[in-house]
Order: C-alpha cells, then sequence, then structure tokens
C-alpha cells in the first residue's frame, strides 16, 4: 500500500513538474531569431520556438508529411548537421540507426531553438503548397474517382507525367484531424493551371472517404506536390507499361502526353482489373490506339463474372509479356501498383530478359 | 480502472478519425486491458499461441501476395484475395514501422468461415494480443479467427 502510495504521488509529482515545465516555456522562453541554413546556399530567419517543419513550410519549402506535423507519419525526414539537440524519443521510432548516425531528423519534432543547418534534397525546392477549387468529379467506377483541382494560388504547375501530390483533408464528420495522403496525377502536364488525380477509395481511410462521400464541386483544397521520380525516361527503347486499380493515374498521364508530343517508342500498356466492373477509361486507351500506331492497349481480367461475358485476356498479366515484347535488352518497364504485382511482374520480365535497372516503378507499398 | 498516460494516449489514437474513420475500438466501452485480457482468456480453451496465430495470419497474407494479389486457393482449402492501397498506417502504440493498407480476405472451403484482417491486425495481434474491441470493422473473434485459419 506505502509503495503503492509513493509511486502514485511520485506520478503526480513528475506530471506537475512537467506541466510547470510546458507552461514556463511558453510564457517566459524567447529564443529570439533564428538562422536555418538550408544545403549552405539559402539563409532562413525565423522565429525560434517554433518546429522546423512549419518554419520550413512557412518559408515555402514543402517537406512531405502526411500526418501534419503531429510526428505519427515519419515522412518529415531532414539531415540536421547543428543546432538540432538530441534526438528525441517521439523521433526513435522512426529512425533506423544508420539515420541518426547520419544526422537524420523528423523536422516535426525538432523545435528551433538556435540557429540550425540542415540539408534537404535539392528537388524539394520546387515543391509548392496550391490553393485548389474542385472542378470536377467524375465517377469511373464504383470505388474510383477522378478528381480535377483547378489551381488558384499559385496557379501554376510544373510536373513530370508520373509525378504525385498530396491532397489535405480537411476536419469533417469521420474526422478529427486533417491528414495528408499522397495520389498520382493522371492529367497531362501541360494543363498546368489544373491537375487531375485519380482516388480509389481505401476502407476506413480517412482522405478517401472524404473524396468519395464528402467532396463537393466548388470546395476549396489545399495540395501540394509535385513529388516523386516515377517518369519516362528520355530514351528511344520499348515501353511495357504495367497497372492496376488506382495505378492507372501516372500511366494516364505518360500515356497522354506521349501521344501530345507524337513519341514514337513503342509501348504496350498493360491494364490489371479483378472483374469488368473494376476497368475504367477503356474507350480513351482505345482511342490513343487509334492516335498513335505503336501503342497498344491490354486490359486483362484475373475473376472475370461469367456476367461480364468478357472475351478479353483473363488470368496473370505476366504471361502476355512475351508476346508483346520484341526486343527486351531495349525495353524499359513502368509499373504501378501494390508490392505483390510490382515484385511478380519485375521478377517475370528480368526472365524474359528486361535489364533489371530498366525497370521503375511506384509501389503502393 | 484508471489509464495511465501512455495508456490513454495509446487509447486515445485507437478512436475513430485518428488513424482510420472507424478506429480500433468499435462501440466496446471497455479498457483496452480488459478487451486485450478477455480475449486472451478465450484463447486458452485453443492450443494455439498469439504467435501460431499471426505467423498464420502472415502466411497467408504473402501467399496471396506472391500470387500477384489474385484470388487464390491455398492448400486446397482457403480461398484468400487481397486489396492493397497506396500508403501505410502506422500502430496507435507507437511502434517503430508502418503497416501497409490492405485487406486480406480468406474463406476457409471446408467449414465456409470468412474472416478480414489487415497487415497491421497481425501486428496488434503477435504483440498487443489485442484483436480490437466489439463492433470495429477488423474486430477478430479469436475462435471464428482459429477456425478460420487453421
Amino acid at each position: 500500500m506505502i509503495i503503492l502510495y509513493n509511486i502514485l504521488t511520485a506520478t503526480v509529482i513528475s506530471g506537475l513538474l512537467a506541466l510547470i515545465l510546458v507552461i514556463a516555456e511558453y510564457l517566459f522562453a524567447n529564443y529570439g531569431d533564428c538562422k536555418i541554413s538550408v544545403n549552405n546556399k539559402k539563409e532562413l530567419v525565423v522565429k525560434g520556438g517554433g518546429n522546423l517543419l512549419n518554419a520550413l513550410a512557412e518559408n515555402k519549402i514543402f517537406i512531405p508529411s502526411a500526418c501534419g506535423g503531429r510526428g505519427s507519419c515519419g515522412f518529415c525526414k531532414v539531415r540536421v548537421l547543428a543546432g538540432g539537440g538530441p534526438v528525441l524519443p517521439t523521433e526513435k521510432p522512426y529512425l533506423s540507426a544508420k539515420e541518426i548516425s547520419d544526422n537524420v531528423r523528423l523536422s516535426c519534432q525538432v523545435k528551433i531553438r538556435q540557429d540550425l543547418q540542415i540539408n534537404i534534397p535539392e528537388e524539394l525546392f520546387n515543391i509548392k503548397k496550391f490553393k485548389a477549387r474542385v472542378k470536377e468529379i467524375i465517377d469511373y467506377t464504383y470505388d474510383v474517382k477522378g478528381v480535377t483541382f483547378e489551381l488558384i494560388e499559385p496557379n501554376i504547375v510544373e510536373f513530370k507525367a508520373g509525378q504525385y501530390m498530396q491532397l489535405e483533408s480537411p476536419k469533417y464528420e469521420k474526422s478529427k484531424q486533417s491528414v495528408s495522403r499522397a495520389y498520382s496525377i493522371s492529367s497531362i502536364p501541360d494543363m498546368k493551371n489544373a491537375v487531375q488525380l485519380i482516388i480509389r477509395r481505401v476502407p476506413d481511410g480517412i482522405c478517401t472517404t472524404w473524396v468519395h462521400d464528402y467532396m463537393k464541386v466548388g470546395d476549396i483544397v489545399n495540395l501540394t506536390g509535385p513529388f516523386g521520380d516515377f517518369f519516362i525516361r528520355d530514351t528511344d527503347a520499348d515501353i511495357i507499361f504495367v497497372a492496376g486499380g488506382s495505378g492507372k493515374a501516372p500511366i494516364k498521364s505518360m500515356v497522354e502526353f506521349a501521344e501530345k508530343y507524337e513519341n514514337p517508342r513503342k509501348m504496350t500498356y498493360f491494364f490489371g482489373a479483378r472483374t469488368l466492373k473494376d476497368l475504367y477509361l477503356t474507350e480513351d486507351f482505345r482511342e490513343h490506339e487509334k492516335k498513335m500506331k505503336d501503342f497498344t492497349y491490354v486490359p486483362v481480367l484475373s475473376a472475370p463474372d461469367p456476367d461480364d461475358q468478357w472475351e478479353g485476356k483473363t488470368g496473370y498479366i505476366p504471361p502476355y509479356f512475351a508476346e508483346y515484347i520484341r526486343e527486351p535488352k531495349n525495353t524499359e518497364a513502368y509499373l504501378c501498383g501494390s508490392p505483390g504485382m510490382i515484385s511478380a511482374v519485375e521478377k517475370e520480365l528480368v526472365k524474359l530478359g528486361v535489364p533489371k535497372d530498366k525497370v521503375y516503378y511506384d509501389s503502393f507499398g | 480502472m484508471k489509464l495511465s498516460p501512455e495508456e490513454k494516449s495509446i487509447m486515445d489514437k485507437m478512436q475513430a478519425g485518428i488513424l482510420s474513420t472507424d478506429g480500433f475500438l468499435g462501440n466496446d466501452q471497455r479498457h483496452l486491458h480488459e478487451i486485450i485480457e478477455e480475449d486472451a482468456e478465450k484463447l486458452l480453451h485453443f492450443n494455439y499461441s498469439l504467435e501460431q496465430i499471426a505467423e498464420r495470419m502472415r502466411y497467408f497474407t504473402e501467399m496471396s501476395r506472391e500470387a500477384y494479389d489474385l484470388p487464390v486457393v491455398i492448400e486446397g482449402k482457403y480461398a484468400v484475395q487481397q486489396d492493397i492501397w497506396r500508403g501505410r498506417v502506422i500502430c496507435p502504440y507507437n511502434h517503430k514501422g508502418s503497416y501497409v493498407k490492405a485487406d486480406i480476405r480468406l474463406k476457409n472451403l471446408e467449414n465456409q468461415i470468412e474472416v478480414r484482417w489487415t497487415p497491421l491486425n497481425i501486428h496488434f495481434i503477435e504483440v498487443h494480443g489485442f484483436f480490437e474491441g466489439i463492433g470495429s470493422k477488423y474486430r477478430l473473434n479469436p475462435e471464428t479467427l482459429i477456425k478460420a485459419i487453421f
């Protein structure tokens, strides 16, 4: 009984002390202006006391983050070379031993108390936060929507076909907090003042439930991007595209871009779906076939319903590769979908002779 | 039963609208300990440990993934299909790592019992003995689960 009393007393006292420290820091700590040196080429002056992720965002440097800085996604990693203080217990679950030794930190957990020196990937300088208006919502299937966002501020985006954006969902009936989720851009880069994202409903998903059940044309939203290195390499090799579900988005952008610029490369696009009701944009891709003489669209159903009366290809996609690949060593593959699909397809392509380093992918996992 | 600050933080993250729209507790009003302990008691009637259950779920998940995520019959007895979405979800217990957003459905073709889980459920069971609260979308009744997968 006495031991329990002592434990309770100690817990209460330590809790009170922690609370006093938080209040004292809030009321009295004044870190003044602090400098953040970014990649040794840009210097920001920010008010001390806030976190690094927000300070960078206020200076239009957007570090990918899916949880909005709550320390729960582990995405907002940057290298803090000086001034970051010790790694916090809240960061450790998301950092490997190597990352810790390389001074990688979660920027949302790094409090700015003094001057900082940080390193970030160069491409992050191109990322912007956009205010946008929902312009059009198309039901592609029972669980896939295409949503077009008209950009308001800034009103122009530069991206490569295949890259993705992060869409921020607001607090709403089914979510107590705003979250950001990544979706591939399905529109052509030339559109510039708008982007279309293809969004498949995730059971229990906070952002996709909002998109599917609550979002309306005219809503104002926030997007951040573009992100990612999944884009067509500038060579003359033949191309194999393989995608399933919402993995169609980046391939749609790539194919439309190729058509617009009359890309002469031989391209074959395998799209995997379970049943006929999971197929979408088929007519659009048939149109691309008419316009590009070396483009072929091959939908494959893995488990068609008898009612589908499907007469196209069925089962696994890989057995059909040999029919379409004319010169494996001069073929590049672009894959988008689940990790299982990607590893199975990559294995088969390599077996056929496609160089492993020519297999590019955007994995969902 | 009073919650420690850590338990409160965990249970807060398990609520609807934090890590997922429906959360992990359903309409279960019990303390997290009670949910876990009552399921542990149910498990005593069977000869399977949490690790064995998790291992079996992981086996079906990986077999289905190796089958290109297509519907597949495993060991001639278990029909499994898996859907995967972009993104990952973290554990409300704040463990290192994150889990693929996937939905695995298994039907035991002999007794017709069907169960459904996510990769996070495997972690919940293996590490925390947590089968989710009653009423939760991915709640797994231990008895039903064992009858389905063994």
